[in-house]
């Protein structure tokens, strides 16, 4: 049905807003991208051609993915398990998990970061009680490490994941799981063909939504990665605002949403064709 | 209950009573007051205490803070283009000279300074005034090393694999670099011996971090050693933390942070003002003590016993470095930092 136009016109300031300060910011960074010279004034593709022509820049493009692709991983392995318990959790228990899941979206994101700087850090948390327990006999590289960066970005997005999976698994009708059980078949099985294929849609969403976070999350990637882990986002802070080569910075930031346009693409393609396998 | 509606001709008031709201605000602002470039941290929380209050006494003009950092001072007014954000630069060398190049300055009128004279030479040019020294060495933990003597002892152990590093994107960083460069044949301008040598220790340094997460590293023992300034020593041990600032036997850096007008700026009486209340003895004498330790540049100062300096003129024979030759060469360096250190 064609919508009426007061339908199209409350979206319009949302519309607005979008094309004023979404798409014509891109196209800035298309434009200014094409320039050849540091102080935009020949135009050409010298910059396109020095980033692109770089083995380490395939490299970083590469790094970055991967460090997306890894944080989505070790979220859903963490965050899926907590979101079935909160699905057979009574309402009391449920709010609880929902207060933890929030918490961290109320606390800045420097401020977790920095948290994660104590945890891991040679005298953090962690090694401290690894090396009480008798674990290890020297304390663990853990801060400027990627295994170190993806636990921290592991519970930085996981409200990201957690928010609309929780969303969606609130909606599916419980007599489902039952019927399942009552037809013989096992736990795993109930979690395989009926419970998994039903919450795939949130589950899509929330992996999409922790890629394009994780590889975007330039003040986590720096301080806890430190210069030793590069990814796009420090090249395009380092072009942009301390050298102030923007055509290159411009150059590198296309890259960095085409690379995450693949990866939540590739995901939403996984997420369907895996919804075809369970049904 | 019943429903609150609205007749498009209300929305449209509303609209625009909101806007008039917005317009009327801004420009309540502009009389007596300057807008001001701050660095974040320290220097924005000493200026709130101390500056503020002072520049409201003596001229009854307001001083409103944009925290930035040097390089995003320059980014902004550059983006702006016209229509400076702020009326004040605050910057170090480097993005000092970057903003020279590409005329993001007022030309500096130093005679409308009455604290001109108690500014050491060469503090003033045509460009803008100098408000505050820093001072670049090593800082480490005498607790947990021994007192290295120079630059060259960074590379060595027992203190390379407690060594915390970071790049070139700051200028104490960039500085450091060059003064290790230098003690291996390189220059201001070649740091070529530094990628050399760091290459052969690079799997035993502790951190190679952020600029800004550095203190936080060494405060958790991430770090026992790092390249840093004497306000940062000053602003760690003010928490406890066991650090102590050594001047390499070959000498401390030293660079001076400046002020500038921004061109197009509409306060210029009020920004000159503010200048001069920054460099005043008194705003001074309060900024050097901690927890502020700011190195100062008025000579009816007396400077603390933990400076690292007598007198000002001590200063001179510190190492300074030219940043309209370092400037050029610093995308490359920080591209080749990149590829060297990354995993």
């Amino acid at each position: 049905m064609r919508p009426r136009p007061a339908e199209w016109q409350l979206a319009l300031p949302l519309g607005l807003a979008y094309a004023a300060f979404f798409l014509v910011p891109l196209l800035l960074l298309i434009v200014v991208s094409g320039f050849a010279d540091e102080k935009i004034t020949t135009p050409g593709l010298t910059q396109w051609r020095k980033f692109l022509g770089d083995s380490f820049t395939w490299k970083v493009i590469f790094d970055t993915v991967k460090l997306g692709a890894l944080t989505v991983v070790a979220t859903v392995l963490v965050g899926y398990p907590l979101a079935l318990v909160c699905l057979g959790a009574g309402p009391r228990v449920q709010r609880v998990i929902l207060f933890v899941v929030i918490l961290p979206l109320l606390t800045s994101v420097v401020v977790r970061t920095f948290a994660w700087i104590v945890i891991l850090g040679r005298e953090g948390v962690i090694n401290h009680t690894l090396l009480w327990l008798g674990v290890v006999p020297a304390p663990l590289r853990l801060l400027q490490t990627e295994h170190g960066l993806v636990i921290a970005l592991t519970q930085i997005e996981m409200p990201l994941l957690l928010l609309p999976l929780l969303s969606v698994m609130s909606r599916m009708d419980p007599s489902l799981r039952d019927a399942s059980a009552a037809l013989g078949a096992s736990r795993w099985r109930t979690l395989f063909r009926v419970t998994l294929p039903l919450s795939l849609p949130g589950l899509v969403a929330g992996c999409m939504l922790v890629f394009a976070s994780a590889t975007t999350a330039f003040i986590s990637q720096f301080v806890i990665g430190g210069n030793r882990l590069v990814y796009l986002p420090l090249l395009i802070w380092q072009q942009s605002l301390v050298v102030y080569n923007w055509p290159l910075a411009s150059a590198a930031a296309l890259t960095l949403l085409v690379s995450v346009g693949f990866g939540v693409t590739a995901i939403a393609a996984v997420g369907r064709r895996s919804r075809a396998y369970a049904l | 209950m019943s429903q609150a509606r609205f007749t498009r001709r209300q929305v449209l008031a509303g609209a625009a009573a909101t806007l008039g709201a917005l317009a009327v605000g801004r420009s309540a602002h502009a009389k007596g007051s300057v807008t001001a470039a701050m660095y974040p941290g320290t220097w924005e929380e000493a200026y709130r205490a101390h500056v503020v209050p002072a520049l409201k006494k003596a001229h009854d003009v307001d001083l409103e803070m944009t925290p930035l950092f040097a390089v995003d001072q320059i980014a902004k007014v550059q983006a702006a283009r016209g229509a400076p954000p702020f009326d004040a630069f605050v910057l170090d060398p480097g993005p000092r000279v970057t903003g020279i190049e590409r005329a993001l300055f007022e030309k500096f009128d130093a005679k409308r300074l009455p604290n001109l004279g108690r500014l050491p030479t060469g503090m003033v040019d045509e460009w803008g005034v100098t408000v505050a020294a820093q001072v670049v060495g090593i800082g480490y933990n005498p607790k947990k090393l021994p007192r290295p003597k120079g630059w060259t002892d960074l590379l060595k152990e027992p203190w390379v694999s407690r060594l915390g590093m970071t790049g070139f994107q700051t200028t104490f960083g960039t500085v450091s670099i060059i003064e290790i460069a230098k003690q291996f044949g390189g220059s201001e301008t070649n740091v070529e011996p530094f990628f050399v040598e760091i290459k052969k220790v690079l799997s035993k340094v502790a951190a190679i971090g952020a600029p800004a997460s550095m203190p936080a590293l060494f405060q958790q023992g991430q770090c026992d050693i790092t390249y840093t300034n004497t306000q940062t020593v000053a602003t760690l041990r003010g928490r406890d933390v066991d650090i102590e600032f050594v001047k390499p036997e070959t000498g401390a850096v030293a660079f001076y942070t400046t002020m500038h007008v921004t061109r197009g700026s509409k306060e210029l009486d009020n920004v000159y003002k503010y200048f001069d209340t920054v460099i005043s003895a008194p705003v001074q004498t309060a900024l050097m003590a901690p927890p502020n330790n700011f190195i100062p540049v008025n000579r009816d100062v007396k400077l603390s016993r933990d400076l690292p300096m007598a007198s000002l003129d001590e200063m001179a024979k510190y190492v300074r470095h030219d940043w309209s030759k370092i400037n050029p060469l610093r995308a490359g360096w920080i591209e080749r930092f990149n590829k060297e250190v990354s995993k």
